[in-house]
């Protein structure tokens, strides 16, 4: 049966990813079925019979034919990765690679990344990266060491709450200075890179900041201006 | 359904917001933030709040309004701090609403032309209250008035500007209140699942050539609604905090229709030059100072408040730990779908089970709500426009990215000329939920009470201020009528634990308060 939204619909579009256009062309297709099979009219089926002919089951059943393709979704939360890990590709978290970082006016550039907050002076400390739930219960076991420049793949505020004020600063590699990370650093006045990328660099390394660059404003992203501050590596 | 119930004109108005909403949601959603977080699934619960809120809302606003008027609920909302403010209900309530039954229309299973009625009265609802909570700024939302929001009247500015205390960077009142204001917000993005709608902004309130005045609220502070913060909270004795900030050489040139704001040059503490505590809630005459007598009992209270909060976001980041993707999915998404809650309690119609359950509606599509589909599906809805229901004629260029897109589809005019539709999706449905049940108490102003009890008292308690005698007897009136007693009276009501205008009444001006003070911000 076709899928009415597309075949009625006179501009003929339809999602541009993968798993929506899967999920929703399903569900349109399933809802026309369901409609012929009722006997009733559009008015009559959309908020009566449609409840029980389309069920929690059988939305159960798209997701499971779907994931019979072989394909497998990408997580964004750690617990759904690590809770049904059948369905997600491992999370990959982004460190302890070979270094291919660049060497620039003598010194070592190990990232970039888009700075909160300008501050008086260059920062510096020592690379702890920071993925988990378990990360952060460690930490909150054994205190977070002195000097702790923490790189953390989660642009939001909660993954690292308890101990977030504990570091001397932080390299986020997402997000935008807008984001809760990104406000929370700054109302914790703690130097901080957003939407960075770092290579090369692996827990224990020295690290210096080049946060007494200008900061990224809001205007910057929405001009599209490219504003990257340095994160070098301390080899002495 | 033919029985046409509708008038051409209902329809228009309807429309506009529908337009006005989605112009300014691309706006919002791609200039304003970018959400994302490893402990919560946050687009996935974003969705399935979104779901929740079309099959539930229309009927929870009626519920309201059995009580009391949506303009009602908006007068009381100028007078304290809650839930009822620029974010939740400027925004979130017909955003939600709306976005649901987008989503559903991509499934298939609704039409642009259903629950006509339901989708009327949101807007109506939404108007009305938008209206009354933006009286003073005579806007329904801070878009229309530039991104700018000036919602207090007079009498409870100058209460603020009075009584607040001058600080400077390094003092200890500047240092305790900064401490606390990160510590804070950082509490509320994770009692609110990582969302924002725990934080409020209001103004720019002008407080001197080069000083502005921004009130900052923080929602859902003691125990409340929310059941994961039974035995987290219980030492936190304030339903809501409120803390004016004076700020100089700084000038806030958006307050968005979330509450967020951005500055010219960027705020900076440095240039914090005064600060203030309160508290308020439905059962408060108004806004109630805490600890503000001297300098020295508010740094006190700051520090005090920043160890409380510093001790819950410990102990409730524990509990997430614990939790399920299940329960953040569905603890997220009620956090998103129970913004408008406070016009239940408000009202005093509130009933947990009316806000903390998924309809099973919407429970049912959660097997759909994977991390990827959460994701792309969100993005596509409210970022690239891109859904089928989203495309329109080739002519069309949209506000802000001139593509042929209209993130929000417009209820059809044919069934005017008698074509079918539907009215409703009709009442609530069961629901449920797989998160701990709420067993504590309502933290107010009046002490810990049932949610009998806090019913029964909003049904009982009008503030004065909001009266018929009263409430209407707004600054346009006052500015000529300031020698009445009636003037004198409602200042009286702001002033009554004011620390310098006690009594003051309503002669007073600007140059008043900065003799009284001697604060020359």
């Amino acid at each position: 049966m076709e899928d009415w939204s597309l075949s009625k619909n006179k501009y003929r579009a339809e999602e541009t990813t993968t798993v929506p256009r899967a999920y929703l062309g399903a569900l349109r297709k399933m809802a026309l079925e369901r409609l012929a099979k009722s006997g009733e009219s559009w008015s009559e089926f959309v908020f009566g019979k449609s409840y029980d002919l389309i069920s929690r089951y059988d939305i159960d059943q798209i997701e499971k034919d779907f994931l019979a393709s072989g394909y497998r979704f990408v997580a964004s939360a750690v617990v759904s990765a690590s809770e049904a890990p059948e369905k997600y590709k491992r999370l990959e978290g982004q460190d302890e690679h070979e270094f291919t970082g660049t060497i620039l006016n003598g010194r070592m550039v190990a990232g970039y990344g888009d700075n909160v907050m300008k501050c008086d002076r260059n920062i510096q400390g020592t690379a702890l990266y920071l993925h988990t739930m378990q990360d952060v219960l460690d930490l909150m076991a054994t205190g977070v060491p002195p000097s702790t420049i923490a790189i953390v793949d989660d642009a939001g505020g909660t993954l690292t709450a308890p101990i977030l004020a504990e570091f001397v600063a932080i390299v986020c590699l997402g997000g935008t200075v807008r984001s809760h990370m990104g406000i929370l650093s700054r109302e914790y006045r703690i130097p901080c890179l957003m939407n960075s990328s770092v290579a090369g660099v692996k827990n224990g390394d020295r690290l210096e900041l080049n946060v007494s660059a200008p900061a990224k404003t809001v205007g910057d992203y929405q001009r599209k201006l490219e504003r990257k501050t340095e994160i070098w590596k301390v080899t002495d | 359904m033919t029985n046409y119930s509708i008038s051409y004109a209902q329809l228009l108005e309807a429309n506009n917001s529908i337009q006005v909403l989605a112009d300014e949601s691309y706006w919002l959603c791609l200039t304003r933030t970018t959400q994302g977080s490893k402990l919560f699934p946050v687009s996935p619960y974003i969705l399935l709040s979104y779901l929740n809120a079309f099959y539930r809302y229309p009927s929870l606003l009626r519920k309201v309004e059995s009580q009391m008027r949506a303009e009602q609920c908006g007068d009381l909302a100028r007078n304290f701090s809650g839930g009822v403010n620029t974010s939740t209900i400027g925004w979130c309530l017909p955003a939600f609403y709306l976005l649901g039954r987008e989503l559903l229309i991509n499934m298939g299973l609704l039409k642009p032309e259903d629950a006509v009625e339901d989708v009327v009265y949101v807007l109506d609802f939404w108007r009305r209250v938008q209206l009354s909570y933006h009286r003073n700024d005579g806007h329904k939302m801070n878009r229309e008035f530039g991104h700018r929001s000036q919602l207090l009247p007079e009498r409870t500015l100058q209460v603020f500007e009075a009584d607040i205390f001058p600080v400077s960077i390094g003092d200890p009142l500047h240092t305790a209140a900064v401490r606390f204001l990160a510590a804070m917000s950082q509490f509320q993005f994770l009692s609110h699942c990582e969302c924002r709608l725990g934080i409020m902004n209001h103004g720019p309130y002008r407080i001197g050539e080069r000083s502005e005045l921004i009130v900052r609220d923080f929602v859902n502070v003691g125990a409340g609604d929310f059941p994961w913060l039974d035995g987290i909270v219980d030492d936190i004795h304030y339903a809501s905090l409120t803390i004016p900030m004076a700020i100089k050489n700084t000038h806030f040139h958006i307050v968005d229709d979330w509450g967020s704001l951005e500055s010219e040059p960027a705020f900076q503490v440095e240039n914090l030059i005064g600060v203030g505590l309160y508290t308020s809630d439905r059962l408060t005459e108004t806004y109630i100072p805490v600890a503000m007598e001297t300098i020295d009992s508010l740094t006190k209270k700051f520090k005090e408040l920043q160890e409380l909060v510093i001790d819950a976001t410990n102990k409730l980041w524990a509990r997430f730990a614990g939790w399920s993707r299940r329960e953040m999915l569905q603890a997220g998404a009620l956090v998103y779908f129970s913004t408008p809650k406070d016009l239940a309690h408000m009202s005093g119609t509130y009933e947990q089970a009316d806000w903390m359950e998924i309809d099973e509606r919407a429970s049912r599509f959660e097997p759909l709500l994977n991390d990827e589909f959460g994701n792309d599906c969100l993005t596509e809805l409210v970022g690239t426009i891109s859904l089928p229901s989203q495309k329109t004629h080739e002519y069309v260029m949209s506000m802000h990215n001139d593509s042929p897109r209209r993130m929000i589809s417009q209820i059809p005019y044919s069934i005017v000329a008698g074509h079918p539709y539907t009215k409703s999706s009709g009442p609530c449905f069961p629901g449920s939920t797989v998160l701990q049940k709420k067993v504590g108490k309502w933290r107010t102003s009046r002490g810990l009470l049932t949610e009998v009890e806090y019913n029964r008292l909003a049904q009982s308690f009008l503030p004065a201020s909001c009266s018929a005698k009263l409430g209407f007897l707004d600054d346009s009136w006052v500015k000529y009528h300031f020698t009445d007693a009636d003037a004198d009276e409602i200042y009286y009501l702001s002033q009554d634990q004011s620390r310098h205008l006690k009594r003051k009444g309503a002669r007073l001006t600007r140059s008043d308060i900065v003799s009284i003070t001697g604060n020359h911000w």
